[in-house]
């Protein structure tokens, strides 16, 4: 096995214990570590990390496959996820989509040969009041103009 | 329309999610004097107050709270949803990075109520930089003596834990989230056949809204009829109502239930954009039935009314739509969005989400025959009513109202590829 | 446990306080269509096939997540039930091929009767935009998965979640495109894997072993004990006769027995038919080469009058009225009858579950007669095997052996029936004495039949 967790997430896995009525909970926080570690949820890891909340690795992959955050394949450095749900596509989200293809040279769905940019449409994103929106990893950029995507990403280069 | 401002009151002031500046303004100052009070005045507070649970269900709050066993030898949880994914949703958000301390204070008065020790927030993983605000303002509330070991100097002893979830509109299904929380799939669990509390590890649960809890403090603070001086006589008090699409200004205004929905689009959302005409609202996130210009036209903000239209007020989240909108389309953007979302258990929800999308994608591209629209109806009759959670009923209406409401559109695509 | 009335259908019925309505149903043989519900199981809620009507609820209620109650109306037929569920059927096919004539499930496939029973409106289904599923993975331990034919009733994930808690397979991925499967490079691979081909509702579950080297309604059901080992699962025997062919046994079933084994058996003993039917010995022989029935009987007629002293040695596999037969007749050539066990036991193969360390179906009638565990000691005169496969391990002048498989030495070799050949009982390791009914036709003389016949003779 090859995948080890971080001291520093061995003590917060003893300080979540606490925390909860049973270790079963420490499930998607787990995962959370893993991700936020590799980027990416091997099973190695979830055969790692499956003692600490006393589930069968199969558990563990059945939730990894079934929360859309969680990903079994490595995605670029920069995840682009773009919303494409009813308040976006009616503010537009269509010529970001195409702004974001034709910047990057990808489909959505891709990532681009250097492993810098994916590019994914994700369903609603709790901002819909400033639609069109997405999210760079975790930050949020919102009412998006084909304008403002050559800027965001002209800084990310 | 009146100012009513609850739960927005200090959404203003300017680092009003420090405690520094909360405190200043008035956050926690109340908290011992509540302490003085019982479980039972404060769920009789909340029951007289007529508070509905701001959800989407407006389940009234103080009947929820009463399910709670006050002598359990079990712990006793408090589980605040803050998954907020219903499209068009977007007012949970506001309070957790306005003003955190609000609810927290709400969350502190919560658990006092029920005897909890221990209060979860389940947020949608894609809040992370609205987890963070939420976090440093636990974190505060802890050093400021609010929580932990004796909340404010008394000897209740309360802990708040933040729990992420990871994708999932499921999740915001109180049972589903429940699940999620015990290391599980987010799969719905069937329903109890008596009204009971829900249970977390066996544990008797209750789940709340985030802008219910946050309303709580107002209640207790102001009493019940204070909050009843708002709104309706069924739907009491305020809501943080939200309006996106194709208005002027979209954004979350606090409003009292009971206004008019155009007066409430015309005014805080500046009418529609471009001085279009309106054709569509859907009133209460994506998972209400639609309405058309007239019948919104016709429509209050409260869930009598609403419901008397055969929709309903749901979250409050308006999605405004304007005379070029293809129905079609926006029905097709729809039930993409539920087929990636059906947690997959039950038959009906499963294959019916994911058939509706493949006939609604045919009617678009031209392929579908004339007898697809009465397959759809067909199709949505069967996901209503024979499902282990409402999620499949809800898809159910937002077709049947799509159709019968914009028959013409969807039949003009059938017959321009005749 | 009290009791309450219910009516369903118009008819009152006295059944079990607490008791789930599916369960009712099927006790008492009302037709109800369901998928994810299991006796063993439990509910899972997932199908929403068992939809029934109950007096004072507005909608269908599902009768898997139904506790009957005192005075309780159901209505299990009827236009609008009978419409629920057919339109839920048609749901269940979307992505189903529907092409049954190919399926290896034919004929014991729930899907197929359903859709028999309620039929279906022209369903316009154009296959090219059905979800296509992997339609040939290999799960491991003989076990075939078509994504494509399953319904996801997740009956056979409970059962390595909940039954054998070894966790090979789960429901992954969600919506529509939830699907069967295990883990990325990892297999199937319990003791009791190929269970799940049982329970599996429909055609998605295969056994590589049985898949398509017949169809089901070719085959006769006979009810049986297994003989893996000395718990005594229940089986069905399930067998064919073509014509100018023997009698072929095609499979081992579990069959139900709560007190027993429940639904379920291990895969060792469920593939255990194969070795049972090959290699068998089919001739009389004396010193190697083949003779008569006559013959042989008259050189062990000699044998016995000849010797100077007589060892037995008893198989525990064999039928009590059998091991019964052979003590008496023991005693009349004042024989000694052993049964030297070490060779049964094998640590390895037990488990806490079905499988015990004793391979040998009748150990613990052995265990309840006279018969000694041990190996003959001092010279042999005679030695007389039933089958016992030690008897390579004695020391005698002469032997004699009834035999089912080939593979023995012996001055006389007689060959014998098979369990499956005949019919008897046998006393199981809890001490419950249970019938196997005769099978097949075997060409093979019954060993009842020629002790009477050596007897007879002397
Ligand atoms: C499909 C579905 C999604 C839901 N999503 C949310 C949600 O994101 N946030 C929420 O508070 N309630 C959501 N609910 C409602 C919850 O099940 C539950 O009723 C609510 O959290 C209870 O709190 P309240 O009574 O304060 O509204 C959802 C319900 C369903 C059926
Ligand atoms: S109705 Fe849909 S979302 Fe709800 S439990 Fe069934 S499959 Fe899951
Ligand atoms: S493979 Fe068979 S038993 Fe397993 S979920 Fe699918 S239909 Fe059910
Ligand atoms: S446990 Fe023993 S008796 Fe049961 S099936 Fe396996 S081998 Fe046969
Ligand atoms: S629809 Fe895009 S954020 Fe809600
Ligand atoms: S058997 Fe009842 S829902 Fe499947």
């Amino acid at each position: 096995m090859s995948f080890v967790l971080t001291p520093k997430h061995l003590e917060q896995i003893e300080e979540l214990k606490g925390r909860y009525p049973s270790a079963h909970a420490l499930a998607l926080p787990l995962l959370w570590m893993v991700q936020e570690q590799e980027g990416v949820i091997t099973l190695d890891a979830i055969d790692c990390i499956a003692p600490y909340c006393d589930l069968p690795s199969m558990e563990l992959y059945r939730i990894a496959t079934f929360y859309t955050m969680f990903h079994l394949e490595p995605v670029g450095t920069y995840h682009i996820q773009l919303c494409k749900t009813l308040s976006c596509a009616l503010c537009g989200k269509g010529e970001i989509l195409e702004r974001l293809q034709a910047k990057l040279g990808i489909k959505a769905g891709e990532t681009t040969a250097d492993g810098r940019f994916t590019i994914s449409q994700v369903e609603c994103l709790g901002s819909c009041g400033s639609a069109p929106v997405m999210q760079i990893n975790e930050e949020y950029h919102e009412n998006l103009t084909p304008q403002k995507i050559d800027e965001i990403l002209e800084a990310l280069e | 329309m009146r100012d009513a401002r609850i739960v927005s009151r200090r959404f203003d002031i300017p680092q009003i999610h420090t405690i520094e500046v909360a405190r200043n303004h008035g956050a926690y100052e109340k908290l011992h004097w509540a302490f003085a009070l019982s479980s039972d005045e404060i769920i009789t507070m909340i029951h007289e107050s007529g508070l509905r649970g701001k959800g989407g269900g407006g389940a009234p709050a103080g009947d929820k709270w009463s399910l709670m066993p006050l002598n359990d030898s079990r712990p006793s949880y408090l589980v605040v949803n803050c998954d907020e994914s219903e499209p068009g949703t977007f007012k949970d958000r506001q309070i957790i990075v306005k003003d955190p301390h609000l609810l927290i204070e709400g969350i502190i008065l919560t658990c006092y109520a029920i005897n909890a020790h221990h209060a979860y927030i389940y947020i949608r993983g894609e809040y992370a930089p609205f987890q963070q605000i939420l976090q440093t303002a636990i974190d505060e509330a802890y050093r400021a003596g609010y929580l932990g070991a004796s909340a404010d100097g008394s000897d209740f002893a309360l802990d708040i834990t933040i729990h992420r979830g990871a994708g999932a509109y499921i999740c915001g299904e109180k049972s589903a989230l429940l699940e999620s929380m015990e290391g599980k799939r987010g799969h719905p669990r069937l329903k109890p056949k008596q009204k009971e509390c829900e249970w977390y590890f066996g544990n008797p649960t209750l789940v709340n809204n985030v802008e219910t809890i946050a309303s709580v403090p107002f209640i207790v603070y102001d009493g019940p009829m204070a909050y009843r001086a708002f709104g309706t006589a069924k739907s009491p008090g305020t809501l943080l109502f939200a309006i996106s699409g194709h208005v002027e200004r979209p954004g979350v205004y606090e409003a009292e239930f009971g206004v008019s929905m155009m007066e409430y689009i015309n005014r805080f959302g500046g009418g529609i954009k471009g001085g279009k005409k309106l054709k569509a609202v859907i009133p209460g996130g994506a998972s209400t039935a639609v309405l058309t210009a007239e019948e919104a036209a016709g429509a209050t903000l409260d869930y009598e009314t609403l419901q008397s239209m055969r929709s309903a007020l749901g979250t409050g989240g308006m999605i405004v739509m304007d005379e070029d909108t293809d129905m079609v389309e926006a029905l097709k953007n729809l039930l993409e969005f539920y087929r990636h979302e059906s947690c997959g258990q039950c038959t009906p929800c499963r294959e019916g989400t994911g058939w509706s999308d493949i006939i609604v994608h045919n009617i678009l591209e031209g392929t579908a025959s004339s007898t697809d629209i009465d397959r759809l109806l067909q199709l949505s009759r069967t996901m209503n009513g024979q499902t282990i959670c409402v999620f499949a009923p809800a898809v159910s209406m937002v077709i049947d109202s799509f159709i019968s409401k914009f028959r013409d559109e969807f039949e003009a695509k059938l017959r321009k590829d005749l | 446990m009290s009791q309450v009335t219910i009516t369903v259908d118009a008819q009152d019925y006295r059944v079990e306080e607490g008791s789930l309505l599916i369960e009712v149903l099927i006790q008492n043989g009302i037709k109800i269509p369901y998928f994810c519900y299991h006796e063993a199981l439990g509910a899972d809620g997932n199908c929403r096939m068992c939809m029934v009507e109950i007096e004072g609820q507005k909608r269908p209620q599902i009768a898997c997540d139904t506790i009957v109650k005192e005075g309780m109306g159901v209505r299990t037929k009827g236009e609008n039930i009978n419409g629920v569920r057919q339109r839920i059927l048609e749901l269940e096919l979307i992505n189903h091929p529907v092409d049954c004539p190919v399926c290896d499930q034919a004929g014991e496939c729930k899907l197929q009767d359903f859709y028999m029973d309620y039929g279906l409106y022209d369903s316009h289904i154009d296959m090219r935009q059905k979800i296509h599923g992997k339609k040939h993975v290999d799960l491991g331990s003989n076990v075939m998965l078509d994504q494509e034919r399953c319904v996801l009733c997740a009956r056979c994930t409970r059962f390595t979640a909940d039954v054998t808690k070894t966790h090979e397979l789960g429901i992954i991925g969600r919506g529509d495109h939830a699907r069967v499967s295990t883990m990325p490079g990892r297999k199937l691979e319990n003791p009791y894997a190929m269970n799940v081909v049982d329970l599996c509702p429909v055609g998605a579950l295969t056994s590589k072993d049985f898949r398509f080297h017949q169809r089901v309604w070719f085959l006769k059901s006979t009810p049986s004990v297994c003989h893996g080992c000395a718990m005594g699962c229940n089986i069905f025997i399930d067998h064919n006769k073509a014509k100018y062919k023997e009698d072929t046994i095609y499979r081992f079933r579990p069959r139900r027995n709560d007190a027993v084994n429940g639904h379920f058996i291990c895969d060792a003993g469920r593939l255990s038919y194969k070795a049972l039917q090959e290699n068998r010995q089919k001739e009389f022989e004396l010193g190697g080469d083949s003779c008569t029935e006559q013959e042989a009987l008259e050189a062990v007629k000699t044998a016995i009058l000849e010797a100077q002293n007589i060892t037995i040695l008893i198989d525990a596999n064999l039928y009590n009225e059998e091991i019964e037969r052979i003590i008496v007749f023991a005693s009349g050539i004042g024989a000694t009858v052993l049964c030297p066990s070490d060779c049964y036991y094998d640590e390895s193969f037990g488990d806490t579950w079905l499988k015990k360390p004793w391979r040998a179906a009748n150990i613990e009638y052995i265990n309840r007669t006279e018969i000694e565990h041990r190996l003959p000691e001092g010279s042999v005169d005679l030695l007389i095997s039933f089958n016992h496969p030690s008897s390579k391990t004695v020391d005698s002048r002469l032997k004699i052996i009834f035999a089912t498989h080939q593979g023995h030495k012996a001055d006389i070799l007689l060959p014998i029936s098979l369990f499956s050949e005949s019919s008897g009982s046998l006393t199981n390791i809890h001490g419950m004495t249970q019938h196997c009914e005769k099978a097949v036709e075997g060409e093979a003389p019954d060993l009842i039949r020629l002790v009477d016949m050596i007897e007879g003779e002397l």
